[in-house]
């Protein structure tokens, strides 16, 4: 009897994910007050270019889960990292339709569509689960401020930019549900989880 | 055992105990893990696998094996250009770790060796900085 209720209430104990942006503070004026209130918008919509010159925008992924990242293919640092992780990302959801990856690199300059595209065939990426993306300087660079991604040019770092290793998962609502350390295996394990269950939610 | 000697003998231990601080936990491999895990995991992966056809495995790797006398010098100066490792080509520039002291290098190459590649012995620090002195001079040099 101790044991039923025990794992009754284990499973009661439903998993839930935030929702962490991006936030929108709308200020309204109720009887001369001025009230903040913090609702949260879906991701804005983008337009860049994959490893087969494949236009992608937000229709690219309506109605799908995405992970998300920042990197350049010369980064010496944390990216090849990544990478392994994302290729991790790749290979479970190979067959999962509703499931997509997009890579944006910082470095537009040297990574063309084509250093994209020998960098996907020597990982091994299938374009259609996985996108890196190139595209206008200035629209990467907001659009890594948009998810709160640090990104930045910079002389002094390896390979001569400066930018997180996270790695974010948005909703079918393009809404960021987590971030996570994309260096760390466990945390991509949970990205995965998170994946998983946002999946047998909706 | 007499007074004086048991005193000697605790004057020992605790001697033997402040050298231990310094150097009983030194291994080669322990410096040598601690350097590729800083230097050379970010790229050539933690256990030495390499990633996919970007990165060349150092771990059972027919060109560690095949280039062992150079090893010290292709951490210190780097390499460029295409390498085939078991039978894949590459073509990503590695660049040189110029810092790294002959017996980093030295501790480096060990681990490559022993334990990621499962030779039995490596190199002496003197054999290292005998392989360093014969460098050809790296391109940034010159």
């Amino acid at each position: 009897m101790l044991a039923v209720s025990i794992i009754t209430a284990c499973e009661s104990e439903t998993k839930q994910l935030p929702i962490l942006g991006p936030t929108i503070i709308k200020n309204t004026v109720v009887d001369g007050a001025l009230i903040a209130d913090t609702t949260f918008g879906a991701i804005r919509g983008f337009k860049f270019w994959d490893q087969d010159s494949n236009v992608i925008t937000e229709n690219t992924v309506e109605g799908k889960l995405y992970v998300t990242d920042f990197f350049f293919t010369s980064c010496p640092t944390i990216c090849p990292k990544m990478k392994q992780q994302m290729l991790r990302i790749h290979d479970r959801y190979l067959d999962e339709d509703k499931v997509v990856l997009l890579s944006h690199s910082i470095d537009p300059v040297r990574d063309s569509v084509q250093r994209l595209k020998t960098f996907a065939e020597k990982l091994g990426v299938q374009t259609e689960k996985w996108h890196l993306m190139t595209g206008n300087r200035d629209s990467i660079y907001s659009m890594a401020k948009h998810y709160v991604i640090a990104a930045q040019e910079d002389p002094d770092a390896p390979g001569g930019f400066a930018h997180s290793g996270a790695f974010l998962l948005v909703d079918t609502k393009r809404q960021i549900r987590g971030i996570y350390d994309g260096t760390d295996p466990q945390e991509v394990d949970q990205l995965m989880d998170d994946i998983q269950f946002l999946n047998e939610q909706e | 055992m007499n007074k004086n000697k048991r005193i000697s003998l605790a004057l020992a231990s605790i001697a033997t105990m402040t050298v231990c601080f310094e150097s009983c936990n030194y291994k080669p491999k322990n410096q040598g893990r601690a350097l590729y895990n800083q230097h050379c995991s970010s790229c050539h992966m933690e256990n030495g696998q390499g990633l996919g056809e970007l990165y060349p495995p150092v771990a059972k790797s027919d060109y560690v094996l095949a280039n062992k006398e150079s090893l010290a010098c292709l951490i210190k100066n780097g390499v460029s250009g295409p390498v085939t490792v078991n039978g894949v080509t590459y073509n990503a520039a590695m660049s040189g770790y110029p810092q790294l002291t002959q017996n980093e290098i030295s501790n480096l190459v060990y681990y490559i060796l022993v334990e990621l590649n499962v030779q039995d012995d490596s190199y002496s620090f003197k054999e290292v900085k005998q392989q360093l002195g014969q460098c050809l001079i790296s391109q940034d040099e010159s």
